[in-house]
């Protein structure tokens, strides 16, 4: 690691501005130290995989009615994917990201920052099992709606009630926690994809008519941490 | 007539290495005596003088402990430390600032 007592660029006398320079590259080599953004990037592609076969298999708890041809059934969502499975999935992720952080921390002798981001990603996945079971009981559109009569609006709370969407608006925090402008244009990338996948609607008749809405995040998580984990600056932790 | 910034600088944290010590101690929280030895590249004798000088003022904590069989340890920045790194901070700003102010007049 370059010293800056011993760099030879920057001068040996003490002037404020080479003072303020000092303290803001360290700042820096710091907050590049405590980065690991591969780790969280990884633990949500996995749980974006492990819910294909939750979506799949798990039991539809929510109310379902008789569809329009026989024996079939319309169902307002996978509650048990989304007010189960993946509020308890987020806790777990979150658990070992908190626990990858603090690992890092006593091996590299830094403090890490990750607590607020922990928080309120905690808090995002109790918000969506909470607006998931209320939104399957009082859905924004009646059953014989067709996706085409669905407002801006319904498509912007489904879009805010997502499991992917809550997973962006917590990295948007691990950008602003670890001052990080590539993770925030990766983010915002992440979230523009969620968007327009949400505003699709795929007409299937096959219980794996979804496996696009996770599989494309989870290759883009996925994607993200090997990008992370291959282009790190040095300085920040590698992965073990 | 205010007071020239230079006069609220203070000698214990106006030091290179000691601010150098205090803006990693900030970000980090809480840092390992062997991460700041190695980031200021400075020999453990010459750290160790800077860290004294700096909790004598009061301005670190500075615990000691194990991980395993290794000592660590740990410097962390107490609220007084905080305040004479914000303090320093502004007033090197407002240095530089009277310095450009002082220049611009000279140009004209």
């Amino acid at each position: 690691m370059q010293s800056y007592l011993h760099d030879e660029s920057v001068p040996s006398a003490d002037s404020p501005r080479e003072l303020l320079t000092t303290v803001g590259e360290l700042t820096r080599r710091v907050r590049v130290a405590q980065r690991g953004t591969w780790f969280p990037l990884l633990a949500f592609a996995v749980i974006t995989l492990v819910a294909i076969p939750v979506e799949r298999y798990a039991p539809q708890l929510g109310p379902c009615r008789p569809g329009p041809e026989e024996g079939t059934t319309v169902c307002v969502a996978s509650v048990a994917s989304t007010a189960v499975y993946w509020p308890i999935a987020l806790m777990l992720a979150y658990a070992a990201i908190a626990a990858f952080y603090v690992r890092q921390s006593r091996q590299r002798g830094l403090g890490t920052p990750i607590r607020p981001y922990v928080v309120v990603g905690v808090v995002l996945a109790v918000l969506l099992a909470g607006a998931s079971l209320w939104l399957a009981y009082h859905p924004l559109a009646p059953f014989s709606a067709a996706p085409s009569e669905f407002t801006p609006t319904m498509h912007a709370v489904s879009f805010l009630v997502s499991p992917l969407t809550v997973i962006g608006l917590a990295l948007l925090v691990l950008a602003w926690v670890e001052r990080h402008w590539a993770l925030l244009a990766y983010t915002a990338v992440y979230l523009s994809i969620a968007l327009v996948q949400g505003s699709q609607v795929i007409e299937s008749s096959s219980r794996w008519f979804f496996l696009p809405y996770l599989l494309v995040p989870a290759a883009v998580l996925l994607l993200g941490s090997a990008a992370f984990a291959l282009f790190r600056p040095a300085g920040e932790a590698q992965p073990r | 007539m205010t007071e020239h910034p230079a006069n609220g600088l203070d000698d214990v944290v106006h030091q290179r290495v000691r601010l150098g010590i205090m803006a990693i101690a900030h970000q980090a929280r809480q840092v390992e005596f062997g991460f700041l030895r190695t980031t200021l590249q400075l020999t453990a004798g010459n750290l160790g003088q800077h860290l004294t000088v700096l909790e004598k003022a009061e301005l670190i904590q500075i615990e000691k402990g194990y991980e395993g069989k290794r000592p660590r340890t740990w410097v962390t920045l107490t609220p007084a430390g905080q305040t004479a790194l914000r303090a320093e901070i502004a007033h090197l700003k407002q240095l530089i600032q009277q310095v450009e102010q002082a220049e611009t007049t000279g140009d004209r």
